[in-house]
């Protein structure tokens, strides 16, 4: 084990003082706008320190609190990602999030919730990362504080309650298991914990109401980072039995599949949001129940590409919401003339989660289908079904809310289309996702490396320490 | 000296430099000067054009050459790789000089048109996805040139999207498309499967004739070709997914004569053609191809008598020889089906550019017809028929849209009783 460096403790220091600033700056008599303001610097900041461990290498080799094979704290190759897209996530929300609709106590949420996703990506604990949950999970249940959403609170309570619960039992067998057999149980229901967060089959039914009747802008913030799946790999992946990971994955592509079918026939634009989250994620655990190296680096790939498109989606309909009310997708809205760059921003990131040429999401699914096609042939006939699907249902939505009907003139002073900072975040949203979709190389290979490593794991005896960090560096 | 490898490289750049740049200004809502739009597209299509004639004059010869560009990935073993032979050189060739003529014809026709620099960006996105198609060497390049091709063409039907009709029939066609894009996709996974390559070449050099091609089983030749012809269907109008056609007709007439009339109807048959050999192990995929070419053809040539717009009795036109062409493909008569289609595109993209300037002669061609009268029920039932479009469009309905979006629709009531939820309005929560 390296010693810690003073520089890797700084950065580390920085990457949690920069959402904690926030969260106290928004206890404090700020006004709005400047609080609006700090947050926004301190997310474009975390943007840049996240960045870190991709570009500097001795920052990978961080870990912290090592015991039994396991680090409190550890930076390696699949954190040094997972990491800035948190942020990135956290830049986007500060940015484009309706003023109107962002008050302190959302600004307080918001970097609570980015900083418990940032903690539970650094770390490998099961009894941290069990924690971290039930933090983020309680974070998710205060914002959906309002009278309207007491019955989304009920559906939270239920399901996202029941797998902090799954999860904390399985933890403690792990913990205190002596015999393969407890062992084994506790993967199961740590493996039921994380498909209940993530939304996959039988246990999908709380996203999209949630994102129907809930506060959308909290959902994508704790949904978007899927830490679902990274508990799957921290967790079940490097301990689980192929008959485990086959059924995870069995499960996600079926989700894949319905998620997309039913997002093409709702009547509302946010649960149509819901189920396109479902089948998203999804694939996301497709790929990482594969066992196959090329298919976990797919799904690693997915899960970013998958994360960004969908949250700027899903932030495109929420602005549209501020601009018209509630959406409804049974009749045409038009708009495209009024507000052409949030229509263009929406196609995008759509055909994004489609996953279509050049962008990132058909490199990942491609990765997946390449990877699935010896070992799990069926899977790539899935992903086929699932990517039609959903492209549908994106220009279904794009049809319906941007086109179908003459914009009537308004007012001069009223207008539609987005902000400075609003459009340089989903430019900036576009260019990482089809800037990684042209020239995908860096990020393949190193998706590529963290998959090995996630693999490896699997071959090597957790109490076997050494040959442990060998592979986590 | 230019090697042919740049030369098919700058073939594929120009266009895609082209959709780059008018890209950005339409993202930034930046409107660009309309002639300088045209000359670069002008530009980009001469350059395209130059390379491939160039190209095509340094292959004399008859063999077939695959050019990879790079890895994106080594070990995800995902390639830009690009196959060059006469065939692919002149279709290439053919669609650069088509959407050469198409871009001057297009930017007098959408003069001071809201949509003008839209429209331009989803020409060269259309530009670049058909040089993919016509050079691919593997299967992710020839789907993305196949998407990039099924997702303008929708676009362009929604392109007057202030009226309902447009997008409700552009969300029709590109559903079949979509279908298309799934059928292809499928048998680029059946063929990754059994011949652990993604290189086109299985398909397109595969087989009998001393093809130096990886050799299949005739099961999996057969899956993948019956796959292909599902895809070739979807992406060219077969029967029964003829449906489309007369409803992509909302689009602008340059868009609707490039597309329907020239290259994208037949980017199905050109893939068919390419995948000969595979054929050739595949009878009962052509048998089925055949059928379906018959079939389409015989179904478009009496719909075509009785359509009462000049663009869809033009589409149906097309539609015919399309089918003709299909059933020359899977009698195996390669040459004829390849100067079919380029014989066919020049002459059908010649008739959709000048019925503009006819209606305008006339004084419209719409609904001139006088109301026909049939007391013969044998007659009046093909009168019927073909007014109807064969009965695709609803049989289409009656058997997969609707059980499809009922069984879902049931669904989503059960997930929304899953979590007791409420079905009304519950207003907006940011």
């Amino acid at each position: 084990m390296p010693a810690v460096t003073t520089s890797a403790l700084l950065w580390l220091g920085t990457l949690a003082g920069l959402p904690a600033l926030v969260a106290i700056a928004s206890l404090l008599e700020l006004e709005l706008e400047r609080l609006r303001r700090i947050a926004f610097a301190a997310a474009s900041g975390l943007v840049a320190v996240a960045l870190a461990p991709a570009v500097a290498g001795s920052l990978r080799k961080l870990g912290l609190f090592t015991r039994g094979g396991e680090a409190l704290l550890r930076v390696n190759a699949l954190s040094s990602v997972l990491l800035p897209f948190a942020a990135g996530l956290w830049l986007l929300t500060v940015a484009v999030t309706p003023r109107g609709s962002f008050d302190r106590a959302g600004h307080r949420r918001a970097a609570l919730a980015t900083l418990t996703t940032l903690a539970s990506f650094l770390t490998e604990s099961a009894v941290a990362l069990l924690l971290l949950q039930a933090a983020a999970v309680m974070i998710f249940f205060f914002a959906l504080n309002e009278s309207a959403d007491r019955h989304q609170r009920r559906v939270v309570a239920a399901y996202l309650g029941a797998s902090t619960i799954l999860l904390g039992g399985g933890v403690a067998m792990l913990v205190v298991g002596r015999s393969s057999g407890v062992e084994t149980a506790g993967l199961w229901l740590i493996a039921m914990a994380a498909l209940l967060r993530k939304g996959i089959l039988p246990f999908h039914a709380w996203v999209p109401e949630v994102f129907d009747h809930g506060r959308l802008g909290p959902a994508i913030l704790f949904s978007a980072p899927q830490v679902g799946a990274y508990i799957t790999v921290v967790l079940i992946i490097p301990r689980a039995p192929a008959g485990l990971l086959h059924t995870i994955a069995i499960l996600a592509l079926a989700t894949a599949i319905y998620g997309s079918a039913l997002a093409l026939v709702e009547h509302s634009a946010r649960r149509a949001c819901g189920y396109l989250f479902v089948s998203q994620s999804a694939l996301v655990m497709a790929g990482l129940g594969c066992g196959s190296a090329t298919a976990l680096a797919g799904g690693l790939l997915e899960w970013l590409s998958a994360g960004l498109a969908f949250a700027g989606l899903a932030r495109v309909v929420l602005m549209l919401e501020a601009r018209r009310g509630r959406l409804d997708l049974t009749h045409y809205h038009g708009g495209y003339e009024r507000t052409p760059m949030l229509a263009i921003s929406f196609l995008a990131l759509g055909l994004a989660c489609a996953a279509f040429p050049g962008t990132l999401g058909f490199i990942g699914q491609e990765l997946l289908v390449k990877g699935a096609v010896d070992v799990f042939p069926v899977m790539g006939y899935a992903i086929a079904v699932a990517s039609a699907l959903t492209g549908v249902a994106v220009v279904r939505m794009y049809f319906s809310l941007f086109c179908g009907r003459t914009d009537k003139p308004t007012h001069r002073s009223l207008h539609f289309e987005l902000k400075r900072h609003e459009a340089a975040a989903f430019v900036a949203l576009l260019v990482v996702l089809i800037g990684f979709g042209l020239g995908p190389r860096r990020l393949i290979n190193s998706r590529l490396r963290a998959s090995r490593q996630i693999l490896q794991l699997r071959r090597t005896p957790a109490m076997n320490l050494d040959a442990r960090h060998s592979v986590l560096r | 000296m230019v090697s042919p490898s740049q030369l098919v490289l700058t073939a594929i750049a120009a266009p895609a430099v082209l959709l780059a740049v008018l890209g950005c200004a339409t993202l930034f809502s930046h409107r660009l000067p309309e002639i300088f739009t045209t000359r670069l597209m002008a530009a980009a299509m001469t350059i395209s054009f130059t390379a491939l004639v160039a190209a095509l004059c340094h292959r004399t010869g008859p063999g077939t050459h695959f050019l990879t560009y790079g890895q994106w990935s080594q070990a995800g073993g995902i390639a830009l790789q690009l196959l060059v032979d006469r065939m692919s050189l002149a279709f290439g060739a053919l669609a650069a000089a088509v959407l050469g003529i198409v871009s001057a014809f297009s930017n007098r026709y959408l003069h001071r048109d809201p949509g003008y620099n839209r429209y331009f960006v989803l020409l060269a996105m259309f530009a670049l996805g058909m040089q993919l198609i016509a050079l691919a060497g593997n299967v992710e390049v020839l789907f993305i040139g196949w998407e990039l091709v099924g997702l303008s063409s929708a676009l362009l039907v929604a392109f007057f999207h202030d009226r309902p009709a447009p997008a409700a029939n552009a969300l029709r066609v590109f559903s079949v498309y979509r279908v298309s894009d799934a059928a292809m996709l499928s048998a680029a996974v059946l063929l990754s499967h059994v011949a652990n390559s993604d290189s086109l070449a299985a398909l397109f050099l595969a087989s009998s004739a001393g093809g130096s091609g990886p050799s299949l089983s005739t099961g999996a030749a057969t899956g993948i070709a019956i796959l292909m012809v599902v895809a070739v269907a979807g992406k060219s109008a077969l029967v029964p997914f003829s449906g489309w056609l007369p409803r992509a007709m909302e689009g602008p007439t340059p868009s609707s004569a490039v597309y329907y009339g020239a290259l994208s109807i037949h980017a199905g048959c050109f893939l068919m053609l390419r995948s000969m050999p595979l054929f050739a192990h595949a009878p009962v995929a052509r048998l089925i191809a055949g059928i379906l070419g018959a079939t389409t053809a015989m179904l478009a040539a009496v719909a075509t008598r009785v359509q009462s717009d000049v663009k869809s009795s033009l589409a149906y036109a097309s539609l015919t020889q399309v089918g003709l062409i299909v059933v020359e493909i899977a009698l195996g008569w390669r040459m004829l089906a390849f100067f079919h289609i380029v014989g066919h595109t020049c002459f059908r993209l010649l008739q959709f550019l000048s019925a503009p300037n006819l209606l305008h002669d006339l004084h419209g061609l719409s609904d001139k017809r006088p109301p026909v009268r049939y007391h013969h029920s044998g007659a009046s039932f093909v009168y019927l028929f073909a007014l109807e479009r064969g009965f695709l469009d609803s049989s289409l309905e009656a058997v997969a849209v609707q059980p499809f979006t009922r069984a879902a629709q049931w669904f989503g009531r059960l997930d929304r009783r899953l979590c007791g939820g409420k079905e009304e309005d519950a207003g907006c929560h940011n």
